[in-house]
């Protein structure tokens, strides 16, 4: 049973987890994305990346489905974006390339999870982006990419955290198990 | 220093150790005067004409200065000489003790300039700047309220202070997470637990400016110790707002202290308030009222009432 509590222990180790990841890749990068007060604008490449950021009230009466398919979109968008990073570049180091498969695929693990709690309240699933390949951009572009693309995964596990919070305590477990049984599981 | 009419005060800043040269207004410069500094005369070896020289000026130099007109006493001038420094560095901080509803700034100047310094504050996020409100009863602090949550970009804030000598700025940058710091837990209660000897229950409540403990629950850190050890021990508890500590021991005075942190974000507030308990203890069979009671009823068979009396141990215990 795909219960909300294992979806934010889930989410808190991702965090964990990318707190060294993006320690490790953004001095792989090197200056200046690896300075603490680096903050570049934010360019075309990122946009596509959908951003934690909402208005406050907006976030606040998000309905559980709502809630649940804003994640599930973001984090669909992420995985695609997270395949295309530069780690696969030779210079890259194994190590690396190592944490982010490991990263990648707990990430689809907590893809999975969302969905799992989504059809399991009986909610549809939101359409997922195509695999699109990135347009060419220069290196510098791209790591500048990369940069933004590790920023916003930290900012969406931070806010699912928050999202998973809300949703423990407003959809109890029996909830969860009721639709499970009316769908003969 | 704007021109007034002569009789007026004007006002002269300085800077600490530098030496100072006052003009007794429109008169001529080899004009006979005489100066004072609040109403003391000031002998002449301070004049160069009608002007009057202060070297390497330090703060005793602040004050009132007065020019009169050699034989008639006419006050012809007068200036507030103030001394000071111009701006170093100053000192910002900013800090978020309700997140989500939005965060403070505050500054202070780490060295004094002695004299009146303007403080301008700038918030900037995502390319905009965003309003920060003074605070109407604290000095040197604003407010930002949050519109938006769960932003990647960071905010970064820029103060400049000014004062008659100079300027100076300081800027930090900040991600919306990193500077979420709750207040202290209130209302930290510990009590013993009746006939339990090594035990006590801690309660305690959320700080009353954290705005959404359902969305954003705080966890928190308790530490205790006996009196008459310095070791601190700790248990960090993810949920609630009490818990019982079952390894005190008997008989010994603890102090117990709570601290809160959002679940996932920020940092951890500073110690509450520090309380004191003591675990339960039994009451001295002998001098207890029903034992004492006991006693009465075979005494009154005999010649003497025993007065009642209070348990000793719990007299000395309080009396700590």
């Amino acid at each position: 049973r795909q219960s909300i509590q294992q979806t934010y222990d889930l989410t808190r180790y991702l965090e964990h987890q990318l707190h060294s990841l993006a320690a490790t890749y953004l001095s792989y990068l090197g200056p200046p994305f690896n300075e603490p007060d680096f903050d570049p604008p934010r360019l075309i490449g990122a946009e596509a990346v959908p951003s934690a950021t909402v208005d406050f009230q907006e976030w606040h009466s998000l309905n559980d489905n709502a809630r649940l398919a804003a994640n599930y979109q973001a984090y669909s968008h992420l995985l695609c974006y997270l395949s295309t990073m530069d780690g696969k570049s030779p210079v890259a180091m194994p190590t690396l390339r190592h944490s982010l498969a490991h990263f990648r695929a707990s990430l689809q693990g907590l893809l999975g999870s969302i969905a799992g709690i989504m059809a399991s309240l009986g909610y549809q699933l939101p359409p997922t982006p195509t695999d699109g390949t990135p347009p060419l951009r220069s290196q510098f572009l791209r790591k500048m990419d990369d940069f933004w693309l590790l920023k916003e995964l930290q900012t969406w596990l931070w806010r699912s955290a928050k999202d998973f919070n809300r949703l423990r305590k407003r959809v109890p477990p029996s909830a969860v198990m009721l639709h499970l049984e009316s769908r003969g599981f | 220093v704007q021109q007034f009419p002569d009789t007026e005060s004007h006002i002269h800043y300085a800077q600490l150790g530098t030496d100072v040269t006052l003009q007794c207004g429109s008169v001529d410069r080899d004009a006979a005067v005489t100066w004072t500094a609040n109403s003391t005369d000031l002998d002449a070896s301070h004049l160069n004409g009608s002007r009057l020289v202060l070297r390497n000026v330090d703060l005793s130099h602040s004050g009132q200065y007065s020019c009169y007109e050699g034989s008639s006493w006419h006050l012809k001038y007068r200036v507030n000489l103030k001394v000071g420094t111009p701006p170093k560095e100053p000192a910002l901080m900013c800090r978020s003790n309700n997140y989500p509803s939005g965060f403070y700034c505050s500054w202070h100047m780490p060295i004094p300039t002695y004299i009146p310094d303007t403080f301008n504050i700038t918030v900037m996020h995502d390319s905009k700047e965003i309003v920060c409100d003074m605070d109407v009863s604290l000095k040197n602090r604003c407010y930002i309220r949050y519109l938006h949550l769960f932003s990647s970009k960071k905010y970064k804030v820029t103060l400049t202070v000014t004062n008659a000598l100079g300027s100076s700025s300081t800027s930090i940058s900040f991600d919306e997470f990193a500077i979420v710091k709750p207040d202290p837990p209130e209302n930290v209660v510990a009590k013993p637990i009746p006939n339990n000897a090594r035990r006590l229950l801690v309660t305690w409540q959320y700080p009353s400016s954290w705005p959404d403990p359902d969305s954003f629950p705080l966890k928190f850190f308790l530490r205790y110790r006996p009196l008459i050890i310095d070791q601190w021990q700790h248990v960090e508890l993810s949920d609630g707002t009490t818990h019982i500590i079952t390894d005190a021991y008997a008989g010994k005075e603890y102090i117990i202290q709570v601290a809160a942190k959002d679940n996932e974000i920020g940092t951890w507030s500073d110690w509450s308030v520090a309380v004191h308990a003591t675990p339960w203890t039994e009451e001295p069979k002998h001098l207890t009222t029903e034992a004492q009671g006991a006693e009465t009823t075979t005494a009154s068979t005999s010649a003497f009432v025993v007065p009642t009396t209070t348990s000793i141990g719990n007299s000395e215990e309080q009396g700590s």
